[in-house]
């Protein structure tokens, strides 16, 4: 049926499998799959299904390398998917290579060689390192150690992120004293940006696609060039959801702020 | 070849090299092209005339130890060559990178102090991949780095501590939860326990529901907060002592009758709910004499609230979403399935 195929076209459209190999992207992109096979997996054609199947396989495979708790987090959300919604084969399938997977990290966690002289960075190296982080990677940096935390105290990081995520659509009295990260933080804040970044996703215009944004930006050269300051559209997992489905609910409810905490206590409906 | 021939080709062989100390002592020299790539080095030779012959070698910063600068010549030998297409530096950059964590470190570290900045761009972009997307946990053990930030520090990333209402509140609380255990546990000793078990879980739930028409906001501010407070003064005071009980109550109950409350109420509002309750009482730091598990519980404890109050700036904007979710099946039930545990 035609109307079936073209879920398997936007499926390929999103690109999930090129994201799960990529470090930085890898929990965002099993987020998304869980999202998927959440909201509408048991009405996708069987092709879309087994591309799906093969998408979470590799997930699975591929966790050891990624190491990371945000990684594992989202693996193990990935697995709840599947056992609530593939069919029994597949599901064992898939369960088998995420416990493998489990194994294999615990192999390498051990054998964690031991180095204990690590040489100190000095302090300006370190704000040259902090410039090139995200967001959460820099507040997760803050609260490693001392020195750490104050090298992201630095203002011109702040000052470049302001730019980088509210530039186009703040404008900012810039005086003397300015505390860029205080006028980040309350910019974030207002503009529920930690909501719009969880999906690692945002719509570029000039190539009329959804793409895993680098940095906010287009991963396209072409379409960097074309947009020179201007940030990507951020988006929500449910509207990526809504893309691949055809649908256009407005879901207040599963991208509500507390969303996380909330799907922790309380069953929610399957949409419609 | 004859002797001429040779004589023509010896002064393209000839090259001019550079003599550099390191800080363990050791001299050595370096083709003068390669050296020069490095602005500290190209500086002592044309400033200062340096480096032209074994006593007059430059003498490097300490942080260049002998590896190092062989590693950062190879780089410098490569780049220097100005035939190479632009794909060829990228590919060897890549390949060049790969190496330990320590090691990027100590290059990052010598490629600074020689002043060579694309260098120190490529180990630093290096070092950020490696940085992003982990937890601070994660990060220390990998860069070796101590856990010297308290736990308040640690949870208030940026700077002003005290302007944050947030942590007002936490401070509150803590001192709130302090003087509640320790009520409780004078309480059990009276014998007036479990006051909140006798209530039918209909009486729960008309409590319940009777707040959250009045707790179902979309805003959180404090505003409303106090209003509600002001409001539900008489109530609350009855049950702040096992407020800890109706707590844990209110979840459980919470969980059965999601039905009937529908998505109103959620976990944030009914806490800031207690939170401001507790704000009543008095302000700053109640320096009690707690049996220590005591307060090893409590700590835990507000270690958890503090989190979850903190969760909408800190833990937010990382990626992690609950393990744990509920899914309705066919008929309606909820069936909660059971988290892997790491």
């Amino acid at each position: 049926m035609m109307i079936q195929e073209k879920y398997t076209g936007r499926y390929q459209n999103l690109k999930v499998a090129e994201a799960l190999s990529n470090n930085h992207l890898y929990p965002f992109a099993c987020n998304e799959l869980s999202s998927i096979i959440d909201l509408g997996f048991s009405r996708f054609p069987k092709d879309l299904k087994a591309f799906i199947f093969r998408d979470c396989l590799s997930a699975f495979r591929l966790l050891p390398d990624m190491n990371t708790s945000a990684a594992v987090s989202a693996a193990n959300l990935l697995v709840k998917s599947v056992e609530s919604a593939f069919p029994k084969q597949k599901k064992n399938l898939a369960v088998v290579e995420f416990k493998q997977a489990k194994v294999a990290l615990k192999r390498r966690s051990k054998s964690h060689e031991e180095h204990i002289d690590m040489p100190s960075l000095p302090q300006d190296i370190l704000v040259h390192i902090f410039s090139f982080l995200d967001v959460s990677s820099l507040l997760s940096s803050s609260q490693v150690s001392r020195s750490w935390n104050q090298a992201t105290c630095e203002g011109s990081i702040w000052r470049s992120l302001f730019d980088l995520h509210f530039n186009h659509k703040v404008f900012i009295h810039i005086h003397s004293g300015i505390d860029w990260r205080e006028a980040f933080k309350n910019e974030y804040i207002l503009s529920n940006s930690s909501k719009m970044l969880r999906s690692g996703r945002g719509y570029c215009s000039y190539c009329d696609s959804i793409v895993w944004h680098d940095n906010l930006r287009c991963p396209k050269k072409q379409c960097r060039l074309k947009s020179g300051k201007k940030p990507l559209d951020l988006m929500l997992i449910h509207q990526v959801v809504n893309y691949l489905l055809g649908t256009t609910s407005s879901s207040d409810e599963s991208d509500s702020e507390d969303e996380a905490a909330v799907r922790g206590l309380w069953a929610y409906p399957t949409l419609q | 070849m004859s002797e001429s021939d040779m004589a023509i080709i010896k002064p393209d062989m000839m090259k001019s090299y550079i003599w550099l100390e390191t800080s363990d002592g050791s001299i050595q020299q370096v083709e003068q092209e390669v050296a020069m790539f490095c602005p500290m080095i190209c500086h002592q030779v044309l400033q200062k005339g340096a480096g032209s012959s074994k006593n007059s070698a430059i003498s490097l910063p300490h942080k260049v130890n002998p590896p190092m600068l062989s590693l950062i010549f190879d780089y410098c030998r490569f780049h220097q060559l100005p035939g190479r297409s632009n794909k060829e530096r990228k590919v060897y950059d890549e390949k060049f990178m790969r190496m330990d964590t320590k090691r990027l470190c100590e290059l990052t570290s010598a490629a600074d102090s020689l002043q060579l900045k694309p260098l120190v761009d490529l180990t630093s972009r290096a070092l950020a991949r490696i940085i992003e997307g982990k937890s601070p946990e994660e990060i220390r053990e990998i860069f070796h780095l101590p856990d010297d930030l308290t736990e308040e520090e640690k949870l208030e990333p940026l700077k002003n501590t005290m302007d944050d209402p947030r942590i007002r509140l936490l401070n509150r609380l803590y001192a709130k939860k302090r003087k509640e255990l320790k009520e409780r546990a004078k309480l059990k000793s009276i014998e007036v326990e479990e006051r909140v078990d006798e209530r039918s879980v209909d009486d729960l739930l008309s409590f319940i529901n009777g707040r959250d028409h009045k707790g179902v906001n979309t805003s959180k501010s404090k505003k409303k907060n106090k209003k509600r407070k002001e409001h539900k003064n008489g109530t609350c005071k009855v049950f702040n002592k096992d407020s800890h009980n109706l707590h844990s109550k209110q979840r459980s109950v919470e969980e059965t009758s999601s039905s009937s409350l529908g998505r109103v109420s959620n976990l944030h509002s009914m806490e800031d709910d207690i939170f401001s309750k507790k704000a009543e009482f008095e302000d700053g730091y109640i320096d009690d004499e707690i049996d220590p598990a005591l307060k090893e519980m409590l700590d835990r404890e507000v270690e958890e609230f503090a989190r979850r109050l903190n969760s909408s700036w800190v833990l937010s904007v990382g990626q992690e979403r609950q393990p744990v979710h509920f899914s309705i099946n066919g008929n309606g039930d909820t069936r909660r399935l059971t988290a892997i545990d790491d």
